[in-house]
């Protein structure tokens, strides 16, 4: 019993700590972190395209990438992390 | 009954300003994850927190902070009397609402700023400026049912429709129709 209590207040504390960092402008269905592609080069693949990588993060399980695009304008950007394939976002 | 003379307390630029800072807060509340919206009304808020701030100091003698913003200590008394339901009435902002006003505004100034340079080609996706914005951002809304609070809290006390008088005529009463109050009151001067 005590055991069950333990175990439902450890997943809602992981669920709260997800919760924060995940904005649900995207989500991505990409499985252990083991799976995930490096993201130096999804970096290196937004530089090689004439991008100006700002920060990249974890977003619902997206690579989120803040970055001046090839044409300047500032953009906030979802990836997947196995395919790094662009991930379409709602627009805040 | 005491005879009722009114006295204008809040001059229109000054309701203008409050209701555009009010109307400012409110889209940037609801935009809070940011957008266009949300920018803009970063913008607008910051235009209109600046001009307050620049009127606080150079502006007409009963709108500048000099005029209701008073001494920590006697503000500390003021919220005493506060307490024990004694408090004096005042004509401007009472000391409380002083340090409120002084409060919004440094937040909201602060909140606006590091948004907008947020935004910027230089500064985005910077993580401690953002970081900031929020810092700044949410206590500023947190304040607002503080103010809220103050206000009813004064319009029960004294009586008097604080409500009209900020979003509508700008007047209030110049002698306290309560003969229960009798401490002295704070007159406007300019």
């Amino acid at each position: 019993m005590n055991n069950q209590i333990q175990g439902l207040l450890a997943a809602m504390t992981i669920a709260a700590c997800t919760s924060v960092t995940a904005t649900g402008l995207a989500t991505c269905d990409s499985g252990p972190k083991s799976g995930w592609q490096p993201i130096e080069k999804l970096e290196k693949q937004l530089t090689e395209r004439g991008w100006t990588v700002r920060r990249v993060k974890e977003d619902g399980g997206c690579y989120e990438v803040y970055a001046i695009n090839d044409k300047g304008q500032r953009v906030e950007a979802y990836f997947h992390p196995v395919t790094l394939a662009p991930v379409p976002s709602r627009p805040r | 009954m005491a005879s009722m003379a009114w006295v204008r307390v809040w001059p229109r630029w000054q309701r203008l300003l409050h209701a555009a800072l009010a109307l400012t807060m409110v889209a940037a509340l609801g935009t809070y994850e940011g957008g266009r919206l949300h920018e803009w009304a970063g913008y607008a808020a910051l235009a209109f927190v600046l001009l307050r701030l620049a009127l606080g100091f150079g502006g007409p003698v009963p709108a500048r902070f000099s005029a209701f913003v008073r001494a920590p200590m006697v503000t500390w008394d003021y919220a005493k009397a506060w307490w024990q339901g004694q408090e004096a009435r005042h004509l401007n902002h009472n000391p409380l609402g002083a340090w409120m006003v002084v409060m919004l505004l440094s937040l909201g100034a602060g909140a606006a700023a590091t948004g907008a340079l947020y935004v910027t080609d230089r500064f985005w996706g910077e993580a401690w400026l953002i970081g900031a914005h929020a810092l700044l951002a949410w206590p500023l809304v947190l304040m607002v049912p503080l103010h809220l609070a103050g206000v009813i809290h004064a319009i029960r006390r004294h009586r008097e429709n604080l409500v009209a008088a900020m979003w509508w005529h700008g007047c209030k009463r110049e002698e306290a129709r309560d003969p229960a109050l009798s401490t002295p009151e704070t007159r406007l001067r300019g």
